[in-house]
């Protein structure tokens, strides 16, 4: 049932095809968020990015879900304060969060209950690594100095306190808990 | 301590006088566990009077401790391996005095706090809360350092170490990674950091000598606990401009700029309570590198929020008014001309 689930994919649905962009107004915050955002490079960098403990991609099976997608959601996460069920849930139905992740026309059937399943992003998130994630930020930061937005010329440096709270259960747990188990 | 060393040296004198003392400081110590047994408060001045007595009867522990160190050095019949031993325990055991007299000394009469008060978690008169389940004692967490604009608060880097080292150790990896966005620029002249502004914590001259031998004024870093001053006088920016050996003397704007520049609370906890909406304070994902991707991530995202109200131009009169100063935007011709207002 799992890997017919994760076959699932919204190019292939059988409903009327709409544009994302109409859809969502000029001036929605999700909107201007993602269009600050340098998707290109930031892409490319996480493609490029192969961490060891990944497997190489090999061309066979179906091709996975666009890493643009992924990374998209991720940071949604943090945006709309969601979890991987909830920000993947509102995927299929926000066209907002579709237009932050990328996708210009979207086709689909009622019948189909996920575009991405919370367990891939799950997976996306084992690939990223510590120097990506500050290459990701270099990337942000020097995309905003060379729109003229940011000035690195007058700083602030300071720490604060990120306290570890427990790991919320998830579909996603459960599952990794018991592969890891049998 | 004393008695057991005594025991091995077979000093029975030694034990005696040892044993006695011990008995008489547990007296004093019974009478002040009583009063304050099951009151959940600690009395200071009982805290007070009880050490009093407790100095009085314990002050010949220090002439007791000295004899018995005498007798274990000319001591001839203990190998010398266990004398080393005894000897570092009887030092342990003094220096153990020490320090709880010195605890002890740092008690004051206090109130509990009213909700939401904000307290210096570094006060040597603040008790940390444990707070845990009963399998895990205690949970810790972790210390990001943030690297920012002071304009808008865009956040320029982060550094997330293991452990918790001291706060100036965070500013060489938070310039580098300033320095690596400003070298991927494709423009032949990249800005440069002129200046820096922290807490006391990173007063302490390994941090500022560096900075200065890159021309990077630490002016909005205070000395003391006195207020900062937002506006440079004259002869403050002639002092400034004296006293830091850069290749190149600042001009009178950048020193003036980046006093007012300077350290601000109020901007750092916006700026940590941005994060704190965007899960940045509250760790979900296990380990270190967990640690990172939640908080790279938190930053990104309010990287992205605070871009979006730059293009539509909400920013607070504070950060336009910085945004002039770092020429991101042009001079308002009607708010700086006094002639015209």
């Amino acid at each position: 049932m799992g890997l017919v689930r994760q076959l699932q994919h919204w190019l292939g649905g059988q409903g009327p095809r709409l544009s994302v962009a109409d859809f969502v107004p000029e001036d929605h915050p999700l909107r201007l968020w993602a269009d600050t955002f340098p998707w290109e490079k930031m892409v490319a960098a996480v493609d490029a990015y192969v961490p060891p403990s990944v497997a190489k991609e090999t061309a066979r099976g179906r091709p996975g879900v666009a890493t643009r997608v992924l990374l998209a959601l991720e940071l949604l996460k943090a945006e709309l304060a969601c979890s991987d069920e909830q920000i993947t849930s509102r995927l299929r139905t926000d066209f907002a969060v579709m237009y932050a992740c990328g996708f210009e026309h979207v086709q689909t059937d009622r019948s189909q209950p996920h575009f991405v399943l919370p367990e891939s992003v799950a997976q996306f998130r084992r690939r990223l690594e510590v120097p990506l994630m500050h290459t990701l930020l270099q990337i942000q930061a020097t995309d905003a100095m060379e729109k003229g937005l940011v000035s690195p010329a007058h700083l602030v440096v300071d720490t604060f306190v990120s306290e570890q709270g427990s790991q919320r259960v998830t579909d996603a747990t459960t599952l990794y808990k018991a592969k890891k188990k049998f | 301590m004393i008695d057991h060393i005594g025991a091995a040296l077979r000093n029975t004198e030694l034990v005696q006088d040892a044993q006695q003392l011990q008995g008489q400081l547990k007296r004093v110590m019974h009478t002040f566990g009583r009063t304050c047994r099951g009151q959940k408060k600690v009395y200071v001045t009982l805290v007070r009077q009880t050490e009093k007595q407790l100095l009085a009867v314990g002050q010949l522990v220090g002439p007791m401790a000295l004899k018995t160190m005498l007798d274990l050095y000319e001591d001839t019949t203990l190998p010398d391996t266990q004398k080393a031993r005894l000897h570092q325990h009887l030092q342990q055991a003094t220096h153990h005095y020490e320090h709880i007299e010195h605890q002890s000394r740092q008690l004051t009469q206090g109130k509990k706090l009213t909700q939401a008060k904000r307290v210096n978690a570094y006060d040597c008169t603040i008790v940390p809360i444990l707070k845990g389940k009963s399998n895990c004692p205690a949970q810790f967490g972790k210390k990001p350092g943030l690297l920012a604009e002071m304009a808008t608060g865009f956040i320029f880097g982060l550094h997330l170490p293991e452990g918790n080292p001291e706060d100036a150790a965070y500013v060489p990896p938070l310039i580098a990674s300033a320095d690596a966005a400003i070298q991927a620029l494709k423009r032949p002249r990249k800005p440069q950091i002129q200046s820096l502004a922290g807490d006391l914590a990173f007063r302490t001259d390994p941090v500022r000598e560096p900075l200065h031998a890159r021309g990077i004024l630490t002016v909005g870093i205070p000395t003391t606990t006195e207020p900062m001053p937002r506006t440079a006088s004259p002869q403050q920016v002639h002092a400034v401009q004296q006293s830091m050996p850069f290749p190149q003397a600042p001009s009178a704007h950048q020193v003036r700029v980046a006093t007012a520049c300077g350290y601000s609370r109020p901007f750092v906890e916006s700026l940590i309570e941005q994060l704190a909406c965007r899960g940045g304070t509250q760790l979900k994902y296990k380990g270190h590198r967990g640690a990172v991707i939640q908080v790279s991530t938190a930053i990104l995202a309010h990287n992205a929020a605070t871009l979006t109200r730059i293009q539509r131009n909400r920013i607070t009169p504070r950060a336009k008014r910085y945004r002039r100063w770092f020429r991101l935007k042009p001079p308002n011709s009607l708010e700086n001309n006094e002639k015209i207002n």
